[in-house]
């Protein structure tokens, strides 16, 4: 391994935390907007992102609901897949990468990717649907931007963990070779 | 897995120990150990043929096929 790879798994694991940070942050924020703008919604506009979705929960409180938890469930599944990556670089080791742990995680980090594609393609379908019904969603758009890229991601990370599994059969084979 | 591996039972016949059997086909106990307690996955030729030298014996006699479904149906 030489130092450039060390540099940059170190460098990689600085950036997931910071990542991580940044996420759950925003998913603190985004719950804690949701009970203000059920319990009171004069300070929502003070909050973060100003996320105000008062005049849907005057229209109906189904569809704030359904879109409210559209907005925290993607907001949690990047915290934790962050967190999943943060795992990864924690227990990488160079020397020996073709590990168990390090081939599930790869597996877990592409089920959340995906999960995370799918509910925003989801989400933005469900918005696009009740937007005929009058209800403004210009606000909503940046939540579930990149749907089809998790999508792809997941997929890519898939295939990755899918033949990192077989080099980690091969290897067990290899070693109980006498 | 329906491959039984008759080392042991070689060894006994031939009244020879692991450690003995190491140092005659310069293979490692641990290796070895696999390779008495059926965990192992594949065998080299080499390392059969060395075997078989140290024991005087046929692969047959250290390899035996068991069917598994025939088994537990019984």
């Amino acid at each position: 391994m030489t130092k450039l790879d060390k540099f940059a798994i170190t460098l990689l694991y600085v950036i997931a935390w910071l990542i991580f940070v940044g996420l759950s942050i925003e998913a603190g924020g985004l719950i804690v907007n949701f009970f203000f703008s059920v319990f009171k919604p004069q300070v929502v506009e003070r909050l973060y992102q100003k996320l105000d979705l008062s005049v849907m929960y005057a229209q109906s409180k189904a569809v704030f609901f359904g879109v409210y938890s559209f907005i925290i469930f993607i907001a949690v599944l990047k915290a934790v897949l962050f967190y999943r990556v943060i795992q990864l670089v924690h227990h990488l080791n160079l020397n020996k990468p073709f590990s168990r742990l390090v081939s599930r995680k790869v597996l877990q980090i592409s089920y959340y990717t995906f999960s995370i594609g799918i509910i925003s393609l989801i989400a933005r379908q469900f918005v696009k649907n009740v937007s005929h019904h009058g209800y403004t969603i210009d606000i909503l758009g940046e939540f579930w931007v990149d749907s089809q890229a998790f999508i792809l991601m997941a997929t890519v990370i898939y295939i990755i963990a899918v033949i990192f599994k077989r080099g980690i059969e091969m290897q067990e084979e290899n070693e109980l070779t006498v | 897995m329906p491959i039984i591996v008759n080392l042991d039972v070689m060894m006994a016949k031939r009244k020879m120990s692991l450690n003995e059997l190491s140092g005659r086909v310069d293979l490692t106990l641990s290796n070895l150990s696999i390779l008495k307690t059926g965990k192992a996955k594949a065998i080299r030729f080499s390392t059969l043929e060395a075997i078989c030298k140290a024991l005087d014996c046929q692969p047959g006699d250290l390899l035996e096929y068991v069917d598994d479904s025939k088994n537990s149906k019984n």
